[in-house]
């Protein structure tokens, strides 16, 4: 009986130690050890099985989902009806291949990429993760991303690369609580943090001055200053609402972000690194 | 196929793929249901602490490895844990009935990804801990106790080896 009992807690220890010594690995590894390296393998060994099951379960996956969001699909259904019949009555009703075409035609008229050199790929599947907001996109190292990237659509900016292997990247989103992107107001040129808050939620804007002047509706650009993760101007969200601080040496902002990130289907990553540090 | 040893890294596939495919458009208040942390679970249940420590290591290396950008182990971590504990608690149940697997379900699941959030915090990973946390911790909960009964019977055929199985919670 002593010796089952003590069997079960040296399995169980072992498997703690090794879990610990992982997280310890991977904290101290760069992304291109050992870690990485599996991290990566797994990711291109999953990605085919992902791909097929994908679109074998997705109509049950589509099915539960309505069941579960029963409210807002039946308003929804009504509000596209009404949307289609008004569109119908002008002859703008267009196919989902002309949407696509739409989508596509707006990625390659960037107005805020100036000259960078980008790759589009396709959203391929949604993190279920409760703890982060991610997407997976279809194209990896073999396409020429990198981790660190930043991902637009056709609005403004959608996030960063923060894993990628030979055929997929996972995008984490500008809504994550991971996500933090300088920026800067149109009208007052003031800069701030725009830090995700989760998804559904407003992306919260800190270290804003208390004299800035914000206008509801605002639009907020990457600011691009010294040691910046994205590129400048590029649009990331209106300012939904500000108010003084508890404090009144500074400003709470929120921002709704520009792109609607529960409905990504192709993306553009921008082939532009951040500048490597001193 | 009467071997765990076959079976068990299958229903570990399928349940990865399932969490993957599936589990993102189920939903509630903006949470999925977490199938990778109920397997554990009911393997704790119905195999003991230790199987269910092993479950929920190799369960939280599966989302690790293909779901989270967290630090690999992270998820393992928090798993093995609720597995073991599970297991143990379960040791000292006295009578089975039809409740108990969704009653442990429920507070379990909701015990992992506290456990999660509250680890990743302590090793710098402080943007799990957010205002939804609670939320995240109480729909989870609910939503795996649903499924808790059919994982049962999945995860019990799974271990069973034809000589030892173990009749409780059938």
């Amino acid at each position: 009986m002593y010796r089952r009992s003590n069997r079960r807690r040296f399995v169980f220890v072992l498997l703690l130690l090794t879990s610990i010594t992982l997280i310890t690995l991977d904290m101290r590894g760069s992304s291109s050890g050992a870690i990485g390296s599996l991290r990566r393998g797994a990711h291109d060994v999953f990605a085919p099985i992902q791909s097929a099951a994908d679109k074998v379960i997705a109509p049950v996956g589509d099915f539960f989902g309505g069941l579960t969001r029963y409210g807002h699909v039946k308003s929804e259904n009504q509000r596209l009806k009404a949307r289609i019949a008004d569109l119908q009555a002008h002859g703008l009703v267009e196919s989902d291949a002309q949407r696509q075409l739409r989508e596509l035609t707006q990625l390659e008229q960037l107005t805020f990429a100036g000259d960078l050199k980008s790759i589009v790929a396709r959203v391929v599947s949604t993190s279920p993760s409760n703890f982060q907001v991610t997407v997976e996109l279809d194209k990896g190292t073999a396409a020429g991303i990198a981790k660190g990237m930043p991902v637009v659509s056709g609005a403004g900016l959608v996030g960063r690369v923060v894993e990628v292997s030979k055929e997929r990247a996972t995008v984490l989103l500008i809504t994550d609580g991971e996500s933090h992107v300088g920026v800067r107001f149109s009208e007052s040129g003031d800069t701030g943090v725009a830090n995700g808050a989760g998804a559904r939620t407003p992306i919260q804007v800190g270290f804003v001055n208390a004299g800035t002047k914000v206008t509801t509706g605002e639009v907020v650009t990457t600011s691009g200053l010294q040691d910046a993760i994205f590129p400048p101007g590029v649009p990331v969200g209106k300012v939904r609402s500000a108010k003084p601080a508890a404090d009144k040496l500074a400003l709470d902002v929120t921002i709704e972000p520009v792109v609607d990130l529960s409905h990504l289907e192709f993306l553009k990553v921008l082939t532009w690194l951040p500048p490597a540090g001193p | 196929m009467n071997q765990p040893r076959l079976k068990v890294p299958l229903v570990l596939l399928v349940a990865l793929v399932l969490h993957t495919a599936v589990m993102g458009h189920l939903r509630l208040a903006g949470v999925a249901p977490d199938l990778m942390v109920l397997i554990p679970i009911v393997g704790g249940l119905t195999s003991g602490p230790e199987r269910g420590a092993a479950l929920g290591f190799f369960c939280g290396l599966a989302v690790d490895l293909v779901v989270q950008t967290t630090p690999l182990g992270l998820s393992a971590l928090a798993f093995s844990i609720i597995g073991y504990t599970v297991g143990v608690l379960e040791a000292g149940i006295l009578r089975s009935s039809w409740w108990i697997p969704p009653a442990t379900a429920l507070f379990a699941s909701a015990a992992g990804e506290a456990l999660y959030a509250v680890s990743g915090a302590l090793v710098g990973q402080t943007q799990l801990v957010t205002d939804r946390l609670a939320t995240i911790v109480v729909v989870v909960g609910v939503l795996n106790a649903v499924f808790a009964l059919p994982m049962l019977r999945i995860v019990r055929w799974s271990m069973r080896d034809g000589s030892a199985a173990n009749a409780r919670y059938v």
